[in-house]
């Protein structure tokens, strides 16, 4: 290796090394508890998927901000996406939701307000359809 | 009018078809991001298509749209990009190594092959309505409640099709290298020896003097080298997929029959990651490895100076053929029951592996050019730039959603497919294959190419639009927008929509500009030689002597 090639070697290296420390610790806020602490959730929340619906529990989704639950989705046909968004659109989590298995996913959320429930796979040309507004309430 | 010969015909008869499918391409492309914005706008379209489409209903837009973005990556890259790289590839093989192609009858079947299963998986698509997308994922592709059966038949034979005639195309391209026709003759020893590194391996390991010229007389080009080492991804690719098609087709053919199969018998997860494993052999395997075989080609041919760290690129394609096979987890970090273990090596860390090689291939190359100064930015020197850039932008975005923290909020979102995917497609692979054109029309026919200021109309429209498409994109992903989700208007992302859409637009007018530009070198006579006799031409046009 040159010398050249070798300073620049270093340097990937360094980055590589910068952007994973960081990406692997709690200073990424979810990686705490889905990576490191994995804490009990104090509640577990059922969702099946299945023929384009979204099926909440019958109670619907209430949490309170700050503690952990449990998101356990199944699918009864193809493969969907479980994708919580904020009012603005934006995502705050999602995983794919296989059929054949139990999907598990704990989470906290930060702050009160209500989100919406999206499918976040493409599952069939209705795929778009597959959208609740207000589907899960944080409480304080 | 110039002699063209049998091997350059046939070269840019595949930079012909290549390009087809690449207009073909950009206009799903427009079609679909106009869709987005303004569904109206294409309403006319639409209808003018379902007249043609065998459809038992008129079918909505939203099954038009998906199925559209089924067929929108078939003639990307099994139409465009792959029948340009074997263009080259026929080409470029046989010329550097001295020989004949090995077996010239396979070539024009590849072509013909290659065009008639492209066409018929991307038909499935776009006029028998298949809308699984090209991720397949299990069970959706036999899900008949949700995908057309013909349809589905129709895309398992064409997909097959397609990957047989891959597997033919690399059985020519190894044939030929090993092949004795020539004063160079390589046994499958030194072939294999030239390209695992075992020369290299062998210095490390202190059984051969450090000092050693490198690479030895007996190697391959390291061009060759590259091509072997991406082929061996090639094939691995063509055969898990051809797997995958022809579960497709046992089910669709059972369905048809009416003796349905159970689908849940096939586990989706190991199916996915099946797939993906094979999928991935293209987008993380052969795609980098071919574009450092060409850059390590081109770069010192383009600026006269011997390629620099000759020794360290040998090791950099064998550390890229081993990283490719083992990243496919990057795929399925928002897949829960895939192991953590799978998801944070495989699918994080190994993915880091491209970062060292692409890096390295990268320095590579800009340091050839460094070293050569002063350069002659000619039209194929600037598009290996604009590719290095590519591939730059759309590498980093990659391995910003390749983590598994940061792939939570990115997962199927506009990011993944514009500012990662389309940039290494569009940025990145276009601008080399564009590049590798500009080079090789003057070395086929012997033609300087035409006008300059249309090649750097041809460069500035395509590298703005192609960022601009990705960043708008990428955007409007990283505020929530998914990639394969039909949002009703009005929605907070039209004004990214918009934007990408210019984006696409200005690509177009850079499309347009080199296709006059490559026509105005050729000429109408050497053209129409491409597809018509050469005996027909010749009582028309004087044929100047080869």
């Amino acid at each position: 290796m040159e010398r050249e090639e070798r300073i620049w070697f270093g340097a990937l290296i360094l980055v590589f090394l910068a952007f994973n420390a960081i990406t692997l610790s709690p200073l990424v806020p979810w990686q705490e508890w889905l990576l490191w602490s994995q804490p009990a959730p104090s509640q577990r929340i059922a969702i099946e998927f299945g023929n384009y619906q979204i099926k909440l529990p019958p109670q619907g989704i209430k949490v309170k901000a700050g503690e952990y639950v449990e998101f356990i989705a199944t699918s009864t046909d193809v493969t969907y996406g479980l994708g919580a968004f904020r009012p603005d659109g934006r995502l705050v989590f999602q995983m794919q939701v296989l059929p054949g298995y139990e999907n598990r996913l704990v989470w906290k959320f930060d702050a009160p307000g209500t989100y919406a429930v999206r499918s976040t796979e493409y599952s069939g040309p209705r795929h778009p359809e597959m959208f609740i507004k207000d589907a899960i309430q944080v409480i304080p | 009018m110039v002699k063209i010969g049998w091997l350059e015909k046939w070269t840019l008869r595949f930079a012909v078809a290549a390009l087809v499918w690449l207009a073909i391409n950009g206009f799903e492309g427009v079609v679909m991001r106009t869709q987005m914005i303004a569904p109206e706008a294409v309403g006319g379209l639409e209808a003018a298509l379902n007249l043609i489409r065998p459809a038992a209903h008129t079918p909505s837009s939203a099954e038009v749209y998906y199925s559209m973005l089924t067929a929108h990556p078939i003639c990307g890259v099994y139409g465009f990009a792959y029948m340009a790289v074997m263009g080259a590839f026929y080409f470029l093989v046989p010329t550097l190594l001295k020989k004949e192609i090995r077996h010239k009858r396979l070539v024009p079947i590849n072509f013909w092959l290659q065009i008639v299963s492209v066409f018929a998986a991307w038909g499935a698509g776009f006029f028998l309505l298949f809308n699984s997308l090209y991720t397949l994922y299990w069970p959706l592709p036999v899900s008949y409640d949700r995908v057309p059966l013909i349809g589905s038949i129709v895309f398992a034979i064409g997909a097959a099709g397609i990957m047989i005639n891959i597997l033919l195309f690399s059985y020519n391209i190894f044939s030929t290298v090993l092949s004795k026709s020539n004063p160079h003759p390589y046994s499958l020893g030194q072939f294999l020896r030239s390209t695992l590194g075992i020369s290299q391996l062998l210095k490390w390991l202190g059984k051969k003097k450090a000092d050693d010229p490198q690479p030895d007389p007996a190697e391959l080009p390291v061009f060759i080298v590259a091509v072997a080492r991406g082929s061996v991804d090639t094939v691995i690719n063509a055969v898990v997929l051809l797997t995958a098609g022809a579960l497709i087709l046992i089910y669709g053919l059972a369905a048809l029959f009416q003796t349905p199969l159970n689908p849940g018998v096939v586990s989706a997860l190991v199916y996915k990651n099946w797939y993906w494993w094979g999928l991935d052999m293209v987008a993380d395997g052969n795609v980098l490895i071919y574009t450092a075989g060409v850059w390590y080609l081109l770069v010192p041919l383009l600026v006269g100076r011997k390629l620099y760290a000759e020794s360290v690129v040998r090791t950099v394609i064998l550390a890229d053929l081993l990283v490719s096979l083992g990243v496919w987890s990057h795929h399925l970090l928002a897949d829960r029951p895939q192991p953590l273990v799978m998801t944070l090596l495989s699918g994080q860390f190994v993915t880091w592996g491209e970062f060292f090689t692409m890096g390295l291939t990268i320095f590579t190359s800009l340091m050839t050019i460094w070293l050569a100064r002063p350069v002659k930015f000619t039209p194929a020197l600037k598009f290996v730039l604009g590719s290095i850039f590519g591939f730059i932008m759309g590498g980093t975005a990659g391995l910003i959603q390749a983590n598994v923290g940061l792939n939570l909020v990115l997962h199927n979102t506009q990011w993944v497919i514009s500012t990662h995917a389309h940039t290494m497609l569009l940025s990145g692979l276009g601008m080399l294959i564009f590049a590798v054109i500009y080079a090789l029309i003057p070395m086929l026919t012997k033609l300087e190419i035409r006008s300059q200021r249309l090649v750097r109309l041809h460069f500035w429209t395509w590298i703005v639009g192609s960022t601009a498409m990705a960043y708008a994109m990428g955007m409007a992903g990283v505020q929530g927008m998914l990639r394969r989700t039909l949002y009703p208007l009005p929605n907070p992302y039209e004004p990214h929509m918009a934007i990408a859409l210019v984006g696409a637009l200005l690509m177009t007018i850079g499309f347009l500009a080199f296709l006059v530009n490559v026509l105005w070198t050729l000429g109408w006579p050497n053209t129409l030689s491409l597809i018509v006799s050469d005996k027909w031409l010749q009582t028309r046009f004087h044929m100047a002597e080869p």
